[in-house]
């Protein structure tokens, strides 16, 4: 390997002295650029000057605002050349020289043209080039030319649709509507390119997988499109359109069997990347539907010697996942024989299934346990070693028989780990469950050793480690004062902390006695802060006489970017994330509000919402708010976000006009002093309203505050700041805001135990609804009770339902409600609700809220 | 015009095509592009939509050859006329004779670039547009609004036409090619 290395280095040398660009300089080539105002062009020449411009550029040179001008204009005048070779290099030029927007929107009108022209280079490159300089000021004068793009999408040529439907749908990005609507107009079949079609069906995705899980009717808009594409002559499209299908939210089984037909013909494919492909879409499926795959397992048993190992270990991990019990055995053998040629990110997929598997033949742990505590000791990088602990981690968890082995086998691998962060995560993890096993005391040695032999970090963690021991087992208390004492001369400082920390906290003095049960929360409770928030919020912390209080600490996960929520659901994770705590986020909240003075005396917290987003994606200021239900009060909590690196906002409050909440009169409100970019600030508005009464009503919000411009380069505000205001959207305060989810265990049983005292029965008639299934869902959501045994799921193509809720009503009543629907005529949906509850009024509220809703 | 240089001009003419540039400029919705389309093709369209950067025409006519930039005329593209202007043979500007209302920002638009150092000398055509239009002005009233008759450091010429009824095209492609380079 390094003598060829050597060999390129000599080459490079002995090219770089023949270079045509060696040593050109900026100022003699912007000379040359004038080549681009002569009257008569000489397209080669230009051409070759633009190489050289490229070629700076790319050096990381940089050219001056007046230079950069200077050369783009002179740039544009190349439109009047009809040499491809020369209009190629414009477009490239132009997308590299990126000049301001209200310069670079001269060529906007040259690029239409050239969107539209016969030349299929030009109208490809014009697209590419619109899409990069097109920013916000020019969206609306992008939107005018829908109609040329639209015409783009209509091109004959491949390459010329595939980016105009990737324009067309970044301009409407935004707009789930439009995009329904371009990809409704689209799957009815003009998009004759394979990419423009791969395109389409991840669009026609997007839309199924936002327009929800309204499969009551058996229909999934769009199924019938992406089926269709399994008969595609491109292997591509059939390829993206069964993957499509494997990954639709809720996949039936007669939904998928098509898509696995495809995939199983793909198995047998002489070209390599069909059959990878297929195998590793299988892969997956196998993992939520392992029954349907089982139909390829033939196909799967011949790959397992393929000459392509990456398909050899899809296939076999497949196999793991549909096999059965007895077939496990052989597999692994054979698992075991290929497992040293394979990458580690295969090793992964391979970790993965042994994992499942276990989960699925609890019965064979010891064999699977065997094989990840085996290749845990063998060579590997962070990603897969890190597979491997989980796995065994979750193991650990899920199968009581596999835990002592388990933690042993975590013990012998932090003997001699080299990843501090799996060293830590492991101590941690053996500080939980390790005393709560038959023989704590054996785990000790592995811990202690830990002080000695590791860096700080890891010595860190080991010392709280032994004082969970220590904590939770009294017997092993002396021994483990004896250790942590000695943790008291370690070199580092965070070791020696924690040491005297523990020790103090659980009566090192000496005395043994039985831990205290604060002393238990501070050591094994768990931190209900995200740590990001804490991390900003000691950051804005100034020094002062005011202490820092962590109960202002936001404790709202910042919501993530549009994109990165549609990510499917996570799978289960072992020692990254520790389970939430057992503090709700009611609890949370409570402590939070008692916090503000003025809400001392608002009693206890009944229940607070979900948070509304009152602005749109990608806006200048992210609001949200958090409806706090009290009994006779009702507090909104704004989560406001500065996304202006250059601006501080000062005095942030929301203005509410409750003209349309008759029942509700404003009793304070709390600004926020100051809101910093991208640090999240909450603003606090309390209405009183009638005791016990589910009262509802509009409010309409508009944000003031005063701006201060921000320096970019030093960060510091001006003195000055302007008031300014912006006009958030409506905020409802609706019944089911006055109604908590409970469930119960056993509905019947419940509904026999509150008797026919406060029952109430009465009928609706709904009128036509789109199916049966959303009917429900409408009254659930209404109701805001929480539905019990599953029955708010509707079976596909089924004239009647009966869904059972349960919940408590504000006031602690607990309320049972029978829904009973039942489809009259083709749409029309009937429906009989009985309500049982303590409270009789409560019943009646029931029926008030279907009755007006 | 002596003899000679006359036929010297009808020989060059046989083995040269003459070639010229033009800068086509003024407000929005004076009528550039539609200039540019009848010149071109004889064709007129109402139903235009606004230039969004610039036009690039090739039109030949006879054997002279010219090129067209017709420019964006809304404010944000005004700063950048001056651009397109340096080095042409000629300076069309079109003003719409029948919107009294944008005259006097059409003149200080023009005179603002005519005082740019880099366009001295270039040769001025005014088109008064749209006089097929009720109200539109006549070429006096023009030319006294315009204060054509200031300009003094550079040739002047003004037609009033209209691209709906072709009104006075040929005279504006005589002109032009009249002024095509190899003249000078």
């Amino acid at each position: 390997m390094a003598q060829p290395l050597v060999k390129k280095d000599d080459d490079r040398d002995d090219e770089a002295e023949y270079s045509p660009f060696m040593g050109i300089e900026k100022g003699s080539v912007l000379q040359e650029a004038r080549v681009f105002n002569d009257p008569q062009l000489d397209a080669r020449r230009c051409s070759q000057v633009i190489t050289k411009l490229l070629y700076l550029l790319n050096q990381g040179e940089t050219f001056t605002k007046v230079e950069a001008t200077e050369v783009f204009f002179a740039v544009t005048k190349l439109f009047q050349s009809k040499d491809m070779g020369l209009r190629r290099m414009v477009y490239l030029m132009i997308k590299e020289i990126s000049p301001s927007a209200d310069e670079v929107i001269i060529v906007t009108s040259s690029l239409m043209k050239d969107m539209n022209s016969k030349i299929d280079m030009y109208k490809a490159n014009a697209i590419r080039v619109l899409c990069r300089i097109t920013d916000g000021t020019l969206l609306s004068q992008i939107e005018r030319w829908s109609n040329e793009v639209q015409e783009a999408v209509q091109s004959r040529a491949a390459l010329v649709q595939f980016h105009a439907l990737a324009l067309l749908h970044q301009i409407r990005q935004n707009d789930r509507l439009a995009v329904s609507k371009l990809v409704t107009s689209l799957t009815r079949g003009s998009v004759r390119s394979p990419l423009a079609q791969c395109l389409l069906i991840r669009y026609t995705s997007q839309v199924i997988y936002e327009s929800g899980n309204n499969t009551a009717s058996g229909e999934r808009p769009f199924y019938d499109y992406l089926e269709s594409c399994l008969r595609h002559k491109s292997e591509m499209v059939i390829f993206e359109a069964a993957r499509a299908i494997t990954e639709l939210n809720g996949v039936t089984s007669r939904e998928l069997t098509p898509a696995i037909t495809v995939l199983q013909l793909f198995l047998s494919s002489s070209k390599p990347v069909l059959r990878f492909a297929a195998v590793r879409t299988l892969n997956k499926v196998a993992m939520t539907h392992p029954m349907a795959v089982t139909n390829c397992n033939i196909d799967m048993e011949s790959l397992i010697s393929d000459q392509n190992r990456s398909i050899a270990t899809l296939a076999i991990t497949t196999l793991l996942k549909t096999g059965n019990e007895s077939s496990v055995d052989r597999l692994m053998k054979q698992i075991t024989n290929f497992m040293s040629d394979i990458a580690d990110e295969f090793k992964i997929v391979v970790v993965e299934a042994i994992r499942s598997l276990c989960l699925k033949f609890p019965l064979k742990y010891r064999s699977l346990m065997n094989f990840l505590s085996n290749i845990l000791r063998e060579e590997g990088g962070f990603d897969y070693k890190k597979a491997i602990v989980d796995s065994i981690v979750i193991l650990i968890s899920d199968i009581p028989d596999a835990k002592e082995a388990g933690l042993l086998h975590l013990c012998e691998f932090i003997e001699d780990c080299e990843f501090t962060y799996l060293s830590t995560q492991i101590l941690h993890f053996l500080g939980i469950e390790g005393p709560k096993t038959s023989d704590p005391s054996k785990y000790i040695r592995y811990i202690y050793n830990r002080v000695h032999l590791e860096n700080a970090i890891v010595r860190a963690s080991a010392v709280s480690t032994l004082a969970k021991f220590g904590a939770a087992v009294d017997a092993l208390k002396p021994r483990i004062f004896v250790l942590l004492r000695r943790c008291l001369f370690d070199s580092d400082d965070e070791v020696r902390d924690r040491a005297t920390l523990y020790l103090n906290t659980l009566g090192g003095d000496g005395s043994v006695v039985e831990t205290d049960k604060d002393v238990k929360d501070f050591l094994f409770g768990s931190f209900d802060i995200p740590l990001v928030n804490l991390e900003n919020s000691l950051k804005n912390y100034e020094p002062s006489e005011e202490a820092f209080d962590i109960n202002f600490v936001p404790k709202e996960v910042r919501s993530q970017p549009l994109a990165e929520k549609k990510a499917p659901g996570k799978k289960p994770s072992g020692l990254g994330a520790p389970p939430s705590g057992p503090l709700s986020t009611v609890d949370v909240y409570e402590k939070m509000l008692l916090t503000i003075p003025e809400c001392a005396n608002f009693g206890k917290l009944f229940k607070s919402s979900a948070p509304v987003e009152l602005t749109e994606a990608e806006t200048e200021y992210a609001v949200n708010v958090i409806k706090h239900i009290f009994d006779r009060h009702v507090v909104f909590q704004y989560n406001c976000t500065n996304t202006i690196a250059e601006q501080l906002l000062e005095d942030v409050i929301v203005n509410v006009d409750a003209s349309e909440a008759e029942e509700f009169s404003e009793v304070f409100s709390k600004p926020i002093r100051s809101l910093p970019y991208d640090s999240p600030g909450q603003t606090f508005v309390a209405f009183e309203k009638p005791e016990g009464v589910s009262a509802v009503g509009k409010f309409s919000n508009v944000l003031k505050f005063i701006v201060k411009e921000v320096d970019p380069t030093t960060g510091e505000a001006e003195d000055d700041g302007v008031e300014d205001e912006y006009q958030l959207e409506d905020l409802e305060v609706v019944a089911a805001d006055y109604v908590l989810k409970v469930g119960v265990s056993n509905f019947r049983n419940a509904w026999e135990s509150l008797g026919p005292d406060f029952e109430r029965v009465d009928e609706y008639g709904l009128g036509p609804r789109e199916s049966l299934a959303e009917a429900v869902n409408t009254v659930i959501n209404l109701l805001g009770l929480q539905p019990c045994e599953g029955t708010e799921e509707v079976p596909p193509n089924s004239r009647s339902h009966t869904c059972l809720l349960s919940g408590v009503f504000i006031g602690n009543v607990k309320v049972l409600v029978r829904l009973s629907f039942g489809l009259d005529g083709p749409k029309d949906v009937a429906m009989k609700l009985s309500v049982r509850s303590e409270d009789e009024t409560v019943s009646d509220a029931i029926h008030e809220i279907v009755a007006s809703g | 015009m002596g003899l000679w240089e006359a036929f010297l001009n009808w020989l060059r003419s046989l083995f040269f095509k003459q070639e010229m540039e033009l800068s086509l400029i003024g407000l929005q919705n004076a009528g550039k592009t539609s200039l540019v389309n009848v010149v071109a093709t004889g064709g007129y369209s109402e139903d235009m939509i606004p230039t969004v950067g610039f036009n690039m025409r090739k039109v030949t006519k006879g054997n002279v050859t010219i090129k067209l930039w017709d420019l964006g005329g809304q404010p944000r593209f005004r700063s950048m006329w001056e651009r397109y202007c340096r080095a042409v043979s000629a300076i069309v500007y079109v003003v719409d004779a029948a919107d009294a209302d944008n005259l006097s920002i059409s003149r200080s638009e023009l005179h603002d670039l005519l005082s740019k150092p880099s366009l001295s000398g270039i040769p001025l055509l005014v088109l008064g547009n749209k006089i097929d239009k009720p109200g539109a002005l006549s070429k006096q009233a023009l030319t006294d609004q315009m204060e054509l008759k200031s300009i003094v450091d550079r040739e002047v010429c003004c037609f009033m036409i209209s691209c709906k009824n072709s009104t006075n095209i040929d005279s504006v492609i005589d002109w032009l090619v009249k002024h095509s380079k190899s003249k000078s």
